[in-house]
């Protein structure tokens, strides 16, 4: 059997995962430009949300789904409030943002594993489970499909966001220079609250997604968010289809990588591109 | 008192550790999360050398600190051309790089079945494997690493670090080369890094890859902010409030898996008050 289109269905999907990851990342990052760390664990409660409603109050899946992407995003609007707000109102240095983002990392993933405990959980979605499409010889699943179109879909809708709204064009002031955006008439802190919202609710679909896909574990967030990181870096840091195309570039090294050796290599392949784009390319593939 | 004399071995591996951070982060400003890396180099070496080729344990040491020191020597001219969060980033990606070397290099590490049946060692007729020989060993080793880290410094090579620290153009100017000084005072934190790993290795008897993850540099992390940004007894009073943490727990009634997991939310909720309130730590001199 021919491996090759498997391997090409394996890249696009892993891709589209990361760029799902990468998506909301990028959004935040290019608004208040600190490594938010708790990116990857706020997937991670998305996906539990949808694996408490449906396996407590046997919710089923779509309306589980629906609340769990809204879960996240509250989650994330109420750091953004609670913690990043105040750091920007200190003056704080970015290292300061990254170590908070890190200690409330530490602590929400524990949260997790407190509640869930640290076993291995899935989703379902019934029936369509098992379902598969055979393109061009790869086959692919309903979940991962679902997953490829709605990181186009995303992607799509925040360029045309970001292009064209009046948000899109606060956003991209605030990016600039925070300070002057202020003196212009923004309301600063109102907007990165929505960028927060939005993009840890995009980051909320990707758990819950991956949740179905290969399943949770209260210690998924780290690995997600570093993949989301590299992907935003190289693809382009703080540009919505850099991340996007960074993503995917990194689907196809790794999964090409991997092909003559053990996949357990992933994560190191993945560091390994990581550091040598920061060394001779450090603005990545697309420049903001 | 066993269980006092393992919590004694256990706070001076941890002692040795988080002054030797704190060389980098404290001293030199340099955001490192990667000293779980060489503490898991010095520990392999330790336990490959004692179980397959019946080295002894003090030369061991000796040999772990070399091959640490020449790995360091390589991490730290790639990471000395980064500065603040990218700094921390790529340091993040070297440490899953190593600990993906520890998992899956099969043939010398034995990746996730660990290394068992390492031996305790034996000098002038002293034998160690009584446990407190053994902490009266870590406690005379800590008390020499304390003693170079305190002389470090203090010394002229010291001030330089500090100046690096606070305006590294500034003490360029002066003609300070200045990657030279993050490169060596890199390299020799991560030495004795080494030498807590094999201390580790040789008390536990048996490693795995677990021990030496991301999330046991964060760990360390942690306990020079609580204690103390460039400041070494810092690193000691945060060394012990987090080794006593997980027992503190116990003793109030939590089971103990709980009890781990508190313990990463508790010192995940220090990170961010800490940020919050206090960036310097307890007895710290410098903030982030």
């Amino acid at each position: 059997m021919d491996i090759i289109p498997q391997l090409v269905a394996n890249s696009i999907i892993a891709g589209a995962f990361y760029a799902l990851i990468a998506l909301g990342f990028n959004l935040i990052y290019g608004t208040t430009k600190f490594f938010n760390l708790t990116h990857g664990v706020i997937a991670a409660i998305g996906g539990y949300t949808v694996f408490f409603l449906t396996t407590t109050f046997g919710w089923n899946i779509y309306a589980s789904a629906v609340v769990g992407v809204f879960v996240a995003g509250l989650v994330g609007y109420l750091l953004e409030k609670s913690l990043y707000k105040q750091l920007r109102k200190r003056k704080a240095s970015q290292m300061v943002f990254l170590v908070a983002s890190l200690g409330a990392f530490t602590a929400l993933q524990a949260v997790i594993a407190i509640i869930f405990s640290s076993q291995f959980q899935t989703l379902s979605i019934g029936s369509w489970d098992l379902q598969t499409f055979n393109i061009f010889g790869g086959i692919i699943t309903v979940v991962q499909l679902v997953t490829l179109v709605s990181a186009i879909v995303i992607m799509i809708v925040l360029g045309i966001v970001m292009r064209w709204t009046m948000f899109g064009k606060a956003v991209e002031a605030i990016s600039d220079e925070e300070e002057v955006a202020k003196v212009v008439g923004i309301h600063t802190n109102k907007i990165i609250g929505r960028v927060f919202f939005i993009g840890s609710a995009i980051a909320g679909l990707a758990g819950i997604l991956i949740g179905l896909d290969t399943g949770l574990e209260p210690t998924m967030g780290m690995g997600l968010l570093l993949k989301g990181v590299i992907a935003s870096i190289i693809g382009g840091i703080g540009n919505v289809y850099g991340g996007v195309l960074g993503a995917f570039l990194l689907g196809f090294i790794e999964n090409f990588g991997i092909w003559k050796i053990s996949g357990e290599w992933k994560d190191a392949i993945a560091f390994g591109v990581l550091i040598i784009f920061l060394l001779f390319r450090p603005q990545g593939i697309l420049r903001k | 008192m066993e269980y006092l004399i393992h919590l004694g071995i256990l706070f001076t591996i941890y002692a040795g550790l988080a002054v030797s951070l704190n060389l980098i982060v404290g001293y030199t400003g340099l955001l490192s999360v990667t000293q779980a890396a060489f503490y898991g180099i010095g520990a392999y070496t330790t336990a490959i050398l004692m179980t397959d080729h019946g080295v002894n344990f003090f030369l061991s040491i000796l040999i772990g600190i070399l091959v640490s020191g020449l790995v360091s020597l390589f991490i730290g001219w790639i990471l000395s051309r980064f500065k603040d969060d990218y700094y921390a980033l790529v340091s993040f990606g070297f440490n899953i790089i190593v600990y993906s070397i520890f998992l899956n290099w099969q043939s010398l590490t034995r990746g996730p079945l660990g290394i068992p049946g390492i031996n305790k060692p034996e000098l002038f007729g002293i034998d160690f494997s009584r446990n407190i020989n053994f902490l009266i060993l870590t406690v005379i080793i800590m008390a020499a690493i304390y003693g170079v880290c305190a002389f470090i410094v203090h010394s002229s090579f010291g001030r330089v670090l500090k100046a690096i620290r606070e305006d590294e153009k500034a003490i360029s100017i002066f003609g300070y080369n200045t990657s030279t000084y993050k490169l060596v005072i890199f390299v020799i934190s991560a030495s004795i890094a080494a030498v807590c790993g094999s201390l580790f290795a040789s008390y536990i008897t048996f490693i795995d890859p677990s021990t030496f993850s991301l999330n046991e540099s964060i760990f360390i992390l942690a306990m020079i902010i609580l204690g103390g940004l460039a400041n070494l007894r810092g690193s000691l009073l945060g060394a012990l409030f987090l080794i006593l943490l997980p027992e503190i727990l116990r003793f109030v009634g939590f089971p103990t898996d709980v009890a781990a997991q508190m313990r990463e939310l508790v010192y995940g909720l220090i990170l961010v008050l800490l940020m919050l309130y206090r960036p310097q730590g307890i007895l710290g001199e410098y903030k982030l």
